[in-house]
């Protein structure tokens, strides 16, 4: 991996939706940069274009123009069929709905993310269940998404967002659907396994009950970024 | 790069699995999709081959390896004739180990009661009767041998006036004994019934210096084509045709003439259509289901490969399940129905192409699912 100071460098990025007449513009000639090792929380109303640049950042969406850089690699003109191996090796994602595979196990939705990421079965298994143990969900390997609470849900996606180790995580309101006390563990069990294994995370949240974990706030409106 | 591709498949063939066993009852009904694809297209494969197997049994039970026919045959069935030096011609041609001559023509048999049924008789030579009777379920073909004897068919036996052993009928005016019964024996048209070469030209008042068929053993070793050949140029008037080139002809003939293949034929599409429009519309309902789950796993690194892999996964599944259980049922179904006049047959290599047929059936029906997650944008997790 490059030895770079920033994580995420986003330049003059614009990201228009529709055509013509019916084009909306999402984010008005962003800059956003992120250094490695930071635990960023990117907050905004609803609509201001905070979830259209974590997807940009994800790689699972284009810029209309601009630049967006991770680890000093320019991933905003890479090719579609380039991008998913980009996700595999420099992101962790954790989703707002958890998104875990329902007809799996809590083990075997970190064993899927770390063989994407080339990992062997049984090599898979031992991490997987190392990562669960860290997360406080040593006793619910062999339960299905269905049969955990939704705090616990959202601690297996942190162990399928850190399975192999990649150097981005990105949330996307990691909290919306967890109460108070729920939230706010599960963004310090986050914080905590992120700050020891040397993770850059980008946090998406108008949670502001969180917002003293992160190391910087930074707040997004009508598609620009307000720091 | 070998181990991580090993590696990926395997993530999702579990995936595949899994998802599979999540949704029972799309899985039930998709299963029920090929099953029903099976059952349609075997059921009327396994008829058509019966009524080709009905329309070939003669060549089938024969032992010859060649054949000498009247000219213009395209069908075993009563008709022309070829003079009976061709027979002569035929066992003096190097390679040949035995020839034998069949006369085939209608006979009608005169029942008690009154009025008449029809059977198509078979002469052959004893004692070794090539060309029948066969499946001989009650006396025995020697018994052609005796004075004034025919073999008839078991299942036709009350329609013949209740034949037992031993019975007398008049068959084209001449009083028979009855001294066997034949199973299954039962062509498109009537019954055969078998008399002795001798007692059949006399039934069906055949010219003395005339046969209807005569059929050719070759000696071990002897080159059928060659022999063949050299029969040709011996006897020009009449046709000489392997066992294999006879059989083609008898089954184009069916095929051409008739409106059985088309018939069947249809019916057999009309099944493969129904299970892959069930089959395609359920896979597309479940990957529809699992929309999220699929971007998901577009977004945490897999590719488009990756997905279709699990459609091919759980599409071979569904093969060999569905073909497995609609084979299982269409064999029962097939014992339970079999008789002389109604045979299925299903050889192993039908199974074969059927199970190869249904995984192209489910693979093509899951290509509607994979257009879907083409398309399918990974963003979409994030709405």
């Amino acid at each position: 991996m490059n030895v770079a100071s920033n994580a995420v460098l986003a330049e003059n990025v614009t990201k228009v939706f529709g055509k013509g007449n019916l084009a909306v513009p999402a984010l008005r000639g962003v800059d956003f940069r992120v250094d490695r090792g930071e635990f960023v929380i990117l907050a905004g109303p609803s609509g201001s274009g905070k979830t259209t640049l974590l997807s940009l950042l994800g790689c699972v969406l284009k810029p209309t123009s601009g630049t967006v850089k991770l680890f000093d690699e320019v991933i905003s003109g890479k090719a579609e069929s380039e991008l998913p191996r980009l996700r595999a090796e420099l992101i962790g994602f954790i989703f707002q709905g958890h998104n875990l595979f329902a007809s799996l196990t809590a083990l075997e939705n970190v064993v899927v993310q770390l063989e994407l990421r080339g990992c062997r079965r049984a090599e898979a298994t031992r991490e997987a269940r190392d990562l669960l143990e860290n997360v406080g969900l040593a006793d619910k390997v062999e339960a299905k998404p269905g049969e955990l609470s939704g705090g616990q849900r959202q601690r297996v996606a942190i162990a399928r967002a850190l399975a192999g180790a990649p150097p981005l995580l990105l949330a996307d309101e990691p909290t919306s659907a967890l109460d108070a006390q729920s939230g706010l563990m599960v963004t310090e069990v986050l914080r905590a396994l992120a700050k020891e294994r040397g993770h850059t995370v980008v946090v998406v949240t108008h949670d502001n009950r969180i917002f003293h974990l992160a190391d910087r706030i930074v707040h997004i409106e009508d598609g620009l970024i307000r720091e | 790069m070998s181990t991580m591709k090993t590696t990926r498949w395997r993530a999702m063939a579990t995936i595949a699995i899994r998802m599979m066993m999540h949704d029972k009852l799309k899985m039930i009904g998709i299963l029920v999709g090929v099953v029903f694809a099976v059952l349609l297209t075997n059921q009327n494969a396994g008829t058509f081959l019966g009524l080709l197997a009905k329309n070939t049994m003669i060549l089938d039970n024969s032992g010859a390896d060649l054949w000498i026919l009247p000219p213009g045959t395209m069908q075993l069935q009563p008709g022309k004739t070829i003079p009976d030096a061709t027979l002569m011609q035929a066992r003096v041609t190097p390679g040949v180990a035995w020839a034998d001559p069949i006369l085939f023509g209608g006979a009608t048999v005169s029942l008690p009661g009154g009025g008449s049924e029809q059977v198509s008789l078979i002469g052959t030579r004893g004692p070794l009767f090539h060309g029948g009777p066969w499946n001989v379920v009650a006396g025995s073909k020697e018994a052609l041998s005796r004075p004034d004897t025919m073999i008839f068919e078991d299942s036709e036996r009350e329609k013949l006036g209740g034949l037992n052993l031993g019975s007398v009928r008049e068959v084209n005016g001449h009083k028979i004994v009855v001294g066997g019964f034949t199973w299954g024996l039962l062509p498109f048209g009537p019954s055969y019934a078998f008399a002795s070469f001798d007692l059949a030209r006399e039934l069906l008042h055949t010219d003395a210096d005339r046969i209807n068929f005569v059929l050719v053993r070759l000696a071990p070793g002897a080159d059928a084509h060659r022999v063949r050949d050299d029969l040709r140029a011996r006897v020009p008037d009449a046709k000489v045709m392997t066992s294999g080139e006879f059989r083609s002809c008898l089954i184009n003939f069916v095929l051409t003439r008739t409106p059985i293949g088309t018939t069947m034929g249809a019916a057999a599409l009309f099944g493969l259509l129904v299970g892959f429009i069930i089959v395609a519309l359920t896979m597309f309902s479940a990957v529809v289901d699992n929309i999220r789950e699929f971007g998901t796993l577009k977004a945490i690194g897999a590719t488009t490969f990756d997905l279709a892999k699990i459609l091919l996964v759980q599409s071979v599944i569904y093969a060999a399940f569905g073909s497995l259980i609609g084979l299982t049922v269409v064999s029962q179904v097939a014992s339970a129905i079999r008789s002389p006049k109604m045979g299925m047959v299903l050889p192993p290599w039908l199974f074969g192409v059927t199970s190869l047929l249904m995984v192209v059936l489910c693979i093509v029906a899951s290509s509607l699912s994979l257009i879907r997650l083409r398309k399918l944008e990974p963003a979409m997790v994030f709405r």
